[in-house]
Parts: structure tokens; sequence; C-alpha cells
């Protein structure tokens, strides 16, 4: 009788335990692994409490339980699965704190894969020795099949971690070729800011960039403000690395107040040129090493192309530069007189070569009446536009108070007013001018600090150097001085800029006005004015030997007949 | 490549985008822009069907991540529904299932917005 009954028993635990091999070899998931165990612990048991905990790292950590609260499982600690005396003892002061009874190591030929324990009998009766082993026998036939699970888990990591690694590889293809097509600095930002979403869900972010001086936030939901604020406080330079959310609570509150937890430099030839600030990512994983890597990465390959932005719409901003300049060269040249007069007493030639630059030089000649005739040649400091424009305002006057019909040093001082209130501080015009009677001759002359133009008489040079101050620096407080000359058939009259004097060759030296003035004093009195502008200009040819000139070469030459 | 686009419908007081083609990050602007829109219309409940879109990369999932807050804020939703197995695994591996409602079908997920 007692032997069936042990048949019995025996029969149906073998039952139950070919059922449960079935089951659990069934399957390779590790969550109806461990779910299978437990129930076929409480349906052998009679138990209704009881968890797995696993071998992670040599620690024991619960991966399945039933009819023991979330609560109560969060509070089991940590510890060791090397079966120790402490852990020993750790365990059993935590089942005893949670009506546990049964604690059996699960083995494999590898080593201790975890545990598994039980809570009271429904009974009360406590686990019987015959029990316990068979539990052993339960926990032997799963080990193989946790493990199998455990191992398959771990590829379904890895292979999640590769396939994770491969989609930021195209992210990373992806964006490199979009931001190599693109020069639109919007663009380039949203493309950055919607890969960052993507991959990390994040909803609160911050991109800024410094866009040559001017830092700019260029995409952010977090408060601008106070980004800026924080940005222009700090040295840029300061965050060569990324910041993670310790070291941003320590250091720099402002940004801990926005919920920043990274900050990731974006970097262009190892100079940090822009910054991305990121928050909580919101399934609340923090940022792993290979995260703050890709947001490097495409960090500094938004900077690139923002870059290269910069850079192409700076060569365009020259190259249209580059036009105005030749623009405003040309309504220069067309600011000079178109051709020279006819005169009964006076022959008068003229010239100006500008240098590369839109440059300061200006001549005139301005017929103001029958009698009268205006020649005018002015050196405006400077050079490029604003020279430029200064000379065209200089001349607007010149042509309205010529027709004036005020004695010259009076149309002077009067110029002078009207151009100091048109000049900046340290611009200023030399200037000089002198009025050439047409039925005598005579002439009239000013000289505002102009170098002085020669009058050549038997080849003796004069000066003509009488008249004041040079233009813009402040209103005529002294009258300018005017000086009237009797003219001589043969006498030349020079009126020239520095650039004459002035124009250097190759080792750097001056023409000088020793060359210019015996040049002058040896031509021959039967050249007209034009064979003498172009003698003067051929001996600075000959001089400078083709050196580009950074000065205007202007000269007005007037023979008198 | 096939061409990206997109189809809004209304139904039920749902507003229901349909995508596709590819949406990759020279595509997303597209999408940005219907999502402006409707939130200028206050149309915060919005199910996307991916039904016809064979691709997507994750600059096209920043899209999503962009609008969401605000559409929630508004006490709407962004609901996500009939993807294919390829689209549906770069969501899943990215993380969006734990804060996105994804459906199998458009009608699923229209029937979650009358419930609430």
């Amino acid at each position: 009788m007692l032997r069936t009954n042990d048949d019995i028993l025996i029969k149906r635990n073998l039952t139950a335990l070919v059922e449960f091999s079935r089951a659990v070899n069934s399957s390779l998931s590790l969550e109806f692994t461990l779910n299978n165990l437990l129930l076929s612990c409480f349906g052998k048991f009679l138990t209704t409490r009881g968890f797995v905990a696993l071998n992670s790292k040599g620690f024991f950590t619960p991966a399945a339980y039933k009819g023991i609260s979330r609560e109560e499982m969060e509070k089991f600690p940590s510890i060791s699965s090397g079966n120790d005396e402490l852990a020993k003892s750790e365990m059993k002061s935590y089942m005893a704190g949670h009506n546990l009874q049964v604690c059996e190591p699960i083995n494999s030929s590898r080593g201790v894969l975890g545990c598994i324990v039980l809570g009271e009998k429904i009974n009360k009766s406590g686990y019987s020795e015959d029990e316990i082993e068979f539990l052993r026998t339960i926990l032997n036939i799963s080990a193989t099949s946790i493990e199998n699970s455990m191992f398959v888990e771990e590829l379904r990591g890895l292979n999640r971690d590769l396939d994770q690694r491969l989609n930021r590889l195209s992210s990373l293809f992806e964006l490199s070729k979009e931001f190599g097509a693109l020069i639109d600095e919007e663009r380039i930002s949203k493309l950055l800011v919607y890969s960052l979403l993507g991959n990390f869900l994040v909803s609160s972010y911050s991109v800024c960039y410094l866009d040559e001086t001017k830092l700019k936030v260029i995409e952010s939901t977090i408060p601008k403000q106070p980004v800026l604020d924080f940005v222009n406080q700090i040295n840029l330079q300061a965050i060569s690395v990324p910041v993670g959310t310790d070291q941003i609570n320590t250091n720099y509150s402002a940004l801990a107040a926005l919920k920043v937890e990274l900050i990731i430099p974006m970097k262009y030839q190892n100079e940090t040129r822009g910054l991305i600030l990121l928050g909580k990512r919101m399934n609340q994983s923090p940022y792993s090493d290979t995260d703050i890597e890709f947001i490097s990465s495409i960090g500094n390959l938004a900077i690139i192309s923002l870059e290269n932005r910069r850079l192409f719409k700076e060569a365009l901003e020259k190259q249209r530069m580059e036009e105005e300049l030749e623009i405003a060269k040309d309504i220069q040249k067309n600011l000079l007189p178109k051709e020279m007069p006819s005169l009964k007493y006076y022959d008068v030639a003229a010239v100006t070569v500008p240098s590369k630059q839109v440059g300061g030089d200006y001549y005139d000649i301005i017929r103001a009446a029958e009698e009268k005739l205006y020649l005018a040649i002015a050196d405006v400091s400077g050079k490029g536009v604003p020279a430029s424009l200064l000379m065209a305002n200089l001349q607007a006057f010149l042509k309205s108070i010529a027709m004036q019909n005020l004695p010259i040093s009076q149309a002077t001082g009067l110029l002078n007013n009207l151009v100091s209130e048109n000049t900046s501080e340290g611009r200023f015009i030399t200037f000089f001018w002198c009025k050439l009677s047409t039925d005598e001759k005579k002439l009239i002359y000013v000289n505002a600090g102009h170098n002085p133009p020669l009058l050549i008489r038997d080849r003796k040079i004069r000066y003509l150097d009488k008249g004041g101050m040079i233009f813009g620096v402040m209103k005529t407080m002294v009258p300018y001085a005017e000086e009237e000359v009797e003219l001589q058939k043969g006498d030349i009259i020079v009126m020239f800029t520095d650039g004459v004097t002035e124009a250097k060759n190759r080792a750097d030296r001056e023409f000088s006005d020793e060359k210019f003035e015996n040049l002058l004093t040896g031509v021959s009195p039967d050249l007209t004015a034009n064979e003498i502008l172009q003698k003067i200009r051929s001996a600075i040819d000959e001089y400078v030997e083709g050196f580009p000139q950074s000065d205007d070469i202007t000269m007005i030459v007037v023979k008198v007949l | 490549m096939s061409e990206f686009f997109t189809n809004i419908k209304q139904q039920n007081q749902v507003n229901i985008v349909e995508l596709g083609g590819y949406l990759d990050a020279h595509t997303a602007p597209q999408l940005e822009n219907v999502f402006s829109e409707l939130i200028k219309e206050k149309k915060f409940n919005v199910v996307v069907n991916f039904e016809q879109l064979s691709y997507i990369s994750s600059a096209g999932l920043g899209v999503f991540m962009a609008f969401i807050e605000t559409m929630r804020e508004n006490k709407g939703d962004i609901k996500l529904a009939a993807m294919k197995p390829n689209v549906f695994n770069i969501f899943d591996l990215l993380g969006f299932p734990l804060l996105y409602e994804i459906f199998s079908s458009e009608n699923e997920a229209i029937e979650k917005f009358i419930k609430q």
C-alpha cells in the first residue's frame, strides 16, 4: 500500500517533470521560461509568492516575480552571487522580512546562473527534504533552458546594439550627404535638430553658433535669452569637451536651472564654434559615451557645413564688392572732364592713372564764364569707396561754388566749410585751384595744403604755394590767401598729386621731387602740353618698371601760348 | 526612390496624415510644414498612417519629437498606425514605443481618440 502510494507520487512527480521540461524547452524566451518555472513551483509546492533572480555581473538581479509587489521587489538589495557568508546573511534577512522561505541556486556548468526564492506554503507546513530535492531537479532541468534563453537575450541585445550603431552610421551618412548639398543655415540647423530628436528622444534642446563674432541661437526649445546670456558670459573655448549632468550642476547652475543635461561643443579646426545643449531624454535614459560621441560627430558635421556656408557667403560678398568697386571706378572716371577746352592763350592737358583701388585723386576743369576757366586738382585722404564718395561731394560743391563769381579766396573758404561739414574724423582733402583769365595771360590761385604746383619759366621753378589749411580739418577761421601770377609765353604750369613724385619702384624708392623737377626744367620749349605730359608719364613708367602703384597718378599741364 | 508625399484627411475630429515614399533628412521639412499647419489650425488630434511609407530615417523620426509636446500640451496626441515592419523597427530601435502609441491600423488609432 505504502509502495503504491510512493509509486503514484513518483509517477506524478515524473509526469510533472516531463511536462515542465517540455514546456521550458519549447521556448527561448527568458520571460516565458522563468514564468513557467515560477508557476510550476507554485503548483507543485502550493505557494503564492516567489521570484527568480539572475546573476548579472556577479550580483543577483530579480528577473521574474509573482505574488510579490513591485515595491517589495524594488527593496531587494544588491546581493553578491558569490555564495559567501555576507551574501547568505543578506539573502536571509531579505527573505525573513518578506515572508519567503526557500532559496535555491540555479547552477549550470558555467557557474551560478541565478537563484529562486519561494514563499511559505499555503498550508504552512514547510518544505520537506523530498520537496527540496524535487525543486533542485526542476532547477537542473531549467538551468540549460535559462542559460540558452539568457544567451539568446544577450545576442538580441548585441543585435540591437549593432542595429543602433548601423542606424547611427546611416544617420551620419544621411546628414553628411545633406549638409554637403545645403548652404542654407536654417536647414542645416533643422536637420541637426531632427537627427538629435529622432535618435535620442529629446524635446528640449538649444543649438548656438558663433557666426564670425556674433553668437546666435539657431534652434531652441529652451528659452533663448538665458542661453545667450550664459554663453556670452563664459568663454566658448572653455567648453572644448562634452559636459555631463554632474558637471553642469556644479559648474553651470544657470543651465542646470534650464534642465540642461548635456553640453556638446561643436568644433571646427579644433576650435569651439558652437554648442549643442540637450535636456532630459523622454525615455529617462542617461546619455552614454557612444551617444555623446555620436552627437559630437553630427555637431561637427553641422559646424563644418555652417562654416562652409559662411565662407561661401563671404566669397560671394567679396565678389560683389569687387563688382561694386568696378562700378565706383567707372563712375569716378565719368566725373572727370571728358575733353580739354581749346583756348587762345593756353594749351591744357590732363591725365589720371588710377591705382588698383578706387582712389581719391580728382581734377576738374570748369568753365565758369566766357573769360574764366577754373582748373582744380585734389587728393582725398584714404582710398576706396569712402574716398571716392568724398571726392564726388567735393566736385558737387566745387561746380556750384565756381558759378557764384566770388573772389577765389572767399570761394575756397566756403568750400572748406562745406567739406568740413561732410567729413568725419581723420579725413581731409588737399586742394589746389586756379582761375585762368582766358582773355589775358594771368592766373590767380589758392593752395589748400596741396603739394605746390610748379610754374616753370626759363628753366626755373616757382612754387605756387600761397593759400591756407587743408580741407576737412575744421571750418575756415583764417581766410585763405590768394596769389595772382602774370604769365608769359612759354610758361609751363604743372599741377600734380603726390602719386607722381612718390611713384615707387621695386626697391621701394620714390621717383622724388628732385627727379621730377629736373625733368621739367629740362623740357624743350617746343613741346605741347600733351607732349610734356607724356614725357613725364614715360619717365615715371621707366622708373617704376611696371611695379604696381598704390596711389593714383594725376596731372594737369598748362602751356602758355 | 519613391517620392515622399503627405495627404491629410479628417474623420470624427481626428486628423489623419497619410505618408508615403521616403521620409529622410531631405524630405523631413515637408512633414514639418504639415505639422506646423495642423498646429496653426488648432488640430491637435493626429493619426499618422504609415501604410505607404517605405523608408524612414532618424531625422524623419525627429519631426515627430519636435511636435509631440505641443500636441499633448493642447490635450491632443500624435498616434502612429499601420507601419511596415522595416519602418516599425526604426521606431522600436530608437525607443519610440515608450512614448507613442503605435497601432496596427488607422481605425484602431482613430477609435482610441474617440474613446478618450
